[in-house]
């Protein structure tokens, strides 16, 4: 059904009780299933320069170095952005196409986890009536 | 050569020279001679008498008994034609005009900008009745408001994660207390031992 409408059948139709809670973030250990452990989100740029370069709140993601690089040469080269810029901006919208994709999967993850963690369940559930 | 000049002569024959017109659309009424201008055309006072009723009609090419004067001041002898409807009219006649289905010389209704092909249809008035008319609007805009309030409580959302930001989700800079600021760690789905290929 899609990237939209399966999620949502899931959710609100099929399987109320595994379904991640999409506003809030995950609930589970994040280093679980990792046996090398995961690596860790960073940034270069420091809040300093976040505020000397007056960068807005909602574009202080994990892509904000890219972004910056993207302003730096906006303000070079303006007004022929297109023509100078087009890699920096480039670069920018992959990554945070790809932060997106890392929140789709960290959607997968939850959901599978809990699903898990109900198949546990169940499992000591059943054992605990044969006894 | 020889089709030319086979051309030429046949051409030579002609009584009038009616190149763009077939035989049977020639009209034989001679209005075109009757109106010259505009002001030719407006209509002329509201007949009284029964020649001048007969008149009226020569001149707005009805046969004197189909003649039906209208009773409105501003249209003065201007007939009373039957408001049909271009849709009803026969597809497959052989009109002068195909796209207006009228004939040459043909009066026209005075409201014939408005019955147009795809316009209103009168004869197709009278389908509904009033009440049936205001069910179906309150059917249909009810239905909408229903679907709207039934699927309130189920937004429509991506299956994602909230977003991810630094500085432990922009705790300072959302106006946290900075005593109190917790420890947020993000992870990407790569083992912390191997080298990005991003």
């Amino acid at each position: 059904m899609g990237s939209t409408l399966g999620p949502m059948w899931y959710t609100y139709v099929s399987h109320p009780d595994t379904a991640p809670d999409y506003k809030n973030p995950p609930t589970f250990d994040p280093m679980l299933g990792f046996p090398n452990g995961r690596k860790e989100k960073t940034i270069k740029a420091t809040r300093e320069e976040l505020d000397k370069a007056n960068i807005p709140l909602d574009k202080r993601d994990y892509c904000v170095d890219y972004f910056l690089a993207f302003v730096k040469c906006r303000q070079e080269h303006f007004p022929r952005v297109s023509k100078y810029c087009s890699q920096q901006r480039h670069a920018w919208e992959h990554c945070e196409n790809k932060d997106e994709i890392m929140r789709v999967k960290e959607w997968e993850r939850e959901r599978r986890l809990k699903e898990r963690s109900k198949r546990i369940a169940c499992k000591e559930n059943r054992e605990e009536m044969a006894e | 050569m020889a089709t030319l000049r086979k051309a030429i002569f046949l051409l030579a024959r002609q009584k009038r020279l009616n190149l763009f017109q077939k035989e049977a659309n020639l009209s034989t009424t001679s209005r075109c001679a009757a109106a010259y201008w505009n002001k030719d055309w407006k209509p002329g006072p509201i007949p009284r008498t029964a020649e001048e009723r007969a008149a009226a009609a020569k001149k707005y090419g009805l046969r004197p008994e189909d003649y039906n004067v209208l009773s409105e001041d501003t249209i003065g002898d201007y007939p009373g034609l039957p408001l049909v409807a271009k849709s009803w009219k026969d597809p497959f006649e052989d009109y002068d005009f195909p796209g207006e289905k009228r004939n040459y010389g043909e009066p026209i209704h005075p409201d014939d900008d408005i019955i147009g092909q795809d316009l209103w249809d009168p004869n197709a008035d009278g389908r509904y009745t009033y009440g049936q008319v205001v069910t179906f609007v309150f059917l249909i805009f009810g239905g909408f408001l229903a679907a709207w309030k039934i699927l309130a409580p189920y937004p429509h959302f991506l299956p994602q994660m909230p977003k991810q930001y630094p500085f432990n989700d922009l705790y300072l800079e959302k106006g946290g207390d900075p005593a109190l600021e917790p420890e947020i760690k993000h992870y990407t789905f790569e083992p912390a031992d191997e080298e990005s290929v991003d």
